[in-house]
């Protein structure tokens, strides 16, 4: 039997936020596949919209979630940061919307996906590694 | 490969189970069937022999996720079943009932592509048999 997860001390039913941490990263990956070109397809742009609009529905104070923020602004209150990260979340999930419903993305509206994307992996400590996912590439 | 891959959830837990449903859609490109219990997921599995994977909670009403391990792999042997759970007391019986893959939770989303990498890019419909920890990719 294979063993993947948790190790036994650290066992336990899934909070909440771990869920929404995960939907979260799980955006990401899917903001960087579409950058990466890798294939749509019918489900997977069904993924992606559900997964952006439970996301986008969640209005977290992410500063009170305990989530470690990293920023080098060491004078930054951490609510505002989790109010300004808030805010970047929604518009990935407005990003990710546009291109799943195939508006004009064009090479700035990439950039900026990616620089989005790339800002929140920072501030959550995501490395947003695609290495291990290759099958994304397959249709 | 596993192509046209089908995989059903099983878990009461609809944050969960949503979840599950929508991180395994992206990375397969294919529809998932998901169940809020082990009854009624017992009842499709009889009657429809196209599920290739199964991923179940323990903790479900009905019939309880152990129990659904059970029957599947008497029935369906070749039928990949990963079991999760949020109790380390859980772990020997799926190994002793015939589980693929114990998920321990809290598990993280690179815990699901790995297991997609595992079961469904280098599975086959055939059974493994003496497998006991991920093989590295072929080249």
């Amino acid at each position: 039997m294979l063993r993947f997860g948790s190790n036994p001390p650290n066992i336990r039913e899934m909070s909440e936020d771990e869920v929404l941490l995960s939907r979260l990263e799980l955006l990401i990956i899917m903001s960087k596949a579409y950058l990466e070109d890798c294939p749509l397809g019918k489900h997977r742009k069904e993924a992606v919209l559900r997964n952006a609009q439970r996301v986008a529905h969640v209005s977290p104070n992410w500063g009170s979630y305990g989530i470690q923020f990293r920023s080098n602004d060491e004078s930054r209150e951490e609510m505002d940061f989790g109010h300004v990260f808030h805010q970047r979340v929604q518009l990935l999930t407005l990003m990710t919307k546009s291109f799943v419903e195939e508006y004009p993305m064009g090479r700035l509206r990439k950039k900026a996906l990616k620089d989005n994307v790339d800002r929140i992996c920072q501030a959550v400590m995501f490395s947003g590694q695609m290495s291990g996912m290759k099958f994304l590439k397959v249709a | 490969m596993i192509s046209n891959v089908k995989i059903a959830v099983v878990d009461d837990d609809q944050l969960i189970r949503d979840f599950l449903v929508d991180a395994l859609m992206f990375c397969v490109n294919r529809d998932v069937l998901s169940f809020d219990s082990g009854s009624t997921a017992w009842d499709y599995l009889q009657a429809h022999e196209d599920v290739d994977i199964i991923f179940c909670d323990v903790d479900l009403p009905g019939i309880n996720g152990l129990q659904l391990l059970a029957k599947t792999k008497k029935k369906f042997p070749n039928r990949k079943c990963i079991v999760m759970s949020g109790d380390p007391a859980t772990e020997k019986s799926a190994e002793e009932l015939g589980a693929d893959t114990f998920l321990a939770k809290p598990f993280n989303l690179k815990d699901l592509f790995d297991i997609v990498q595992v079961f469904v890019v280098e599975g086959t419909r055939k059974p493994i048999k003496g497998r006991t920890k991920p093989q590295p990719s072929k080249r």
